[in-house]
């Protein structure tokens, strides 16, 4: 999974539905806890990066 | 191809149509209009301040994101809005790459850690309003709650007294709804009011260069960007967007939530019964009412959109409610649905000038609905009122709820 930092503006809308996966940073932009999602962890990753207004999160499946 | 709108009567500034109390009340369908018109709509001779009096109507969620995150095609420049400022308002009217120094030192003071700091504040200010009233039988719920609630937590941030709330609504309503007959009426009341706003702010900055205190002029005044510090002249020009974007957005907001809800009964109770809703209500109900209807730039070249050309130095209206209302974007766009999970709405707007006040405002918004809820779940709009809503930032002066 991979956030692209230049395209977020810190909307906050991945880290606050799918705590388990992203995180805030001090602006309130939003960070990946781990580029490699757990299996438990998809679903919510996959909320996440629909839930980004600027389309900043893109989900790699492999 | 750009249509022109020939339809006569008052327009905003904007070119939304706002003599229309029903239009201001439900503009779903109109914005539904608008984009089946066209990418965009032109709109004749709506902005008389300018050379260039028309403007460009983007209604299409497409179209709105490309606008929004090319800033330098579509710019917030000074002279987009006419707001009572003198200089450009920051950082609404600073244009990337000045933009972003500005908000490195604005985005951690919002960020959601330092909100969630907040909240035990608010949650004790917005009990007290609610106390005020649950034993009473209505209330307008405007002046109840909508108006005193985003003004009280705001100067408080700021470090502006809270024993003169009352002068500064009456300021801010002098620049947002400038009550006179005449345009040329309207502008120098908006601009007597915006010359008191910078007076009053001179007078707080030059107390707290002399005694700092905790609050966010101070903050300010020791803040450095890039190694410099801030001029006294742009903390105001931070205050003063402040003044503005902080207060009656969120009045506006609540106001279109409680109308909802109290309109909508089925939403209400599932919210009353489930407050774990109330987050995905709020994002739910900020899409679908939209406050903030429309942004506006200004092109700095000839460009186009979706086919339709612009030519430069032209005002576009970035219709966010029309964006967010879009069938194109949207599963079930004209349906709500408290309980939406995928909900990527542009009622803060998007791109580099993405709200700065999102996480406050979200966070007042959600408090205000589970401390009224706990204490009054069941209210509703009196029999045969029609609901006034004010055009562009969608305030309901008169919100009457009964219990
Ligand atoms: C629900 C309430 C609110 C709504 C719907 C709202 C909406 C918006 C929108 C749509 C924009 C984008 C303007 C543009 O792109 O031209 C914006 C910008 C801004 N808002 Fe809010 N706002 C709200 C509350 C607040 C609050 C509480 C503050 C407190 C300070 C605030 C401060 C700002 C600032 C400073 C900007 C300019 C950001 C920039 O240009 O970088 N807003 N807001
Ligand atoms: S939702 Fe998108 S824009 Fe918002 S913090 Fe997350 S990645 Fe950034």
């Amino acid at each position: 999974m991979r956030l692209d930092r230049e395209r977020c503006q810190g909307h906050g809308r991945c880290y606050v539905l799918a705590s388990g996966v992203f995180e805030s940073d001090d602006d309130g932009r939003g960070m990946v806890i781990a580029e490699t999602v757990p299996l438990v962890y998809q679903e919510s990753a996959r909320l996440g990066s629909d839930n980004c207004p600027e389309d900043a999160i893109t989900v790699i499946d492999d | 191809m750009a249509t022109n709108a020939d339809d006569t009567g008052p327009k905003s500034e904007n070119g939304f149509d706002m003599g229309d109390p029903e239009l201001n009340r439900h503009p779903q369908p109109g914005y539904r209009m608008l984009r089946d018109s066209g990418p965009v709509v032109r709109v004749a001779g709506v902005i008389p301040s300018r050379a260039s009096a028309d403007a460009h109507l983007v209604g299409r969620h497409a179209d709105v994101v490309t606008v929004l995150r090319n800033p330098d095609v579509f710019s917030s420049r000074f002279d987009a809005v006419h707001i009572g400022q003198v200089r450009p308002l920051i950082p609404l009217q600073i244009d990337p790459p000045d933009h972003a120094k500005y908000r490195k030192l604005l985005d951690p003071l919002f960020a959601p850690r330092r909100i969630a700091l907040l909240e035990d504040r608010t949650r004790a200010l917005v009990s007290d309003l609610v106390e005020a009233v649950a034993d009473d039988s209505g209330c307008n719920f405007h002046a109840a709650v909508s108006e005193p609630l985003p003004s009280t937590v705001f100067l408080e941030l700021l470090g502006l007294p809270v024993s003169r709330a009352a002068e500064f609504i009456a300021l801010k309503d002098g620049i947002i709804r400038p009550s006179a007959p005449t345009p040329e009426e309207r502008s120098s009341m908006v601009d007597d009011a915006g010359a008191r706003i910078y007076a009053v702010l001179q007078e707080v900055l030059d107390e707290r260069l002399e005694t700092r205190q905790e609050d966010f002029i101070s903050d300010f005044l020791d803040a450095e960007v890039d190694g410099e510090r801030l001029t006294p002249e742009e903390v105001i020009d931070i205050c003063y967007l402040f003044f503005l974007a902080g207060l009656d957005t969120v009045t506006a907001s609540l106001d279109c939530m409680m109308a909802r809800l109290a309109l909508h009964p089925a939403e209400r109770r599932r919210l009353a019964d489930d407050p774990s809703v109330i987050p995905h209500a709020v994002e739910e109900m900020l899409r679908w009412e939209t406050p903030v209807t429309a942004v506006v730039r200004v092109t700095t070249q000839d460009t186009e959109l979706s086919g339709c050309p612009i030519a430069a130095d032209e005002v576009v209206s970035v219709m966010l409610g029309s964006a967010n209302t879009d069938e194109r974007a949207w599963d079930e766009a004209a349906s709500v649905d408290i309980d939406r999970r995928v909900n990527k709405h542009l009622a803060f707007g998007g791109g580099v000038h993405r709200c700065l006040g999102s996480h406050l405002a979200r966070m007042e918004l959600r408090v205000v609905l589970e401390e009224w809820h706990s204490r009054i779940p069941e209210y509703r709009v009196p029999e045969g009122v029609e609901l006034d809503y004010s055009p562009s930032l969608r305030q309901i002066a008169d919100l009457p709820l009964v219990w």
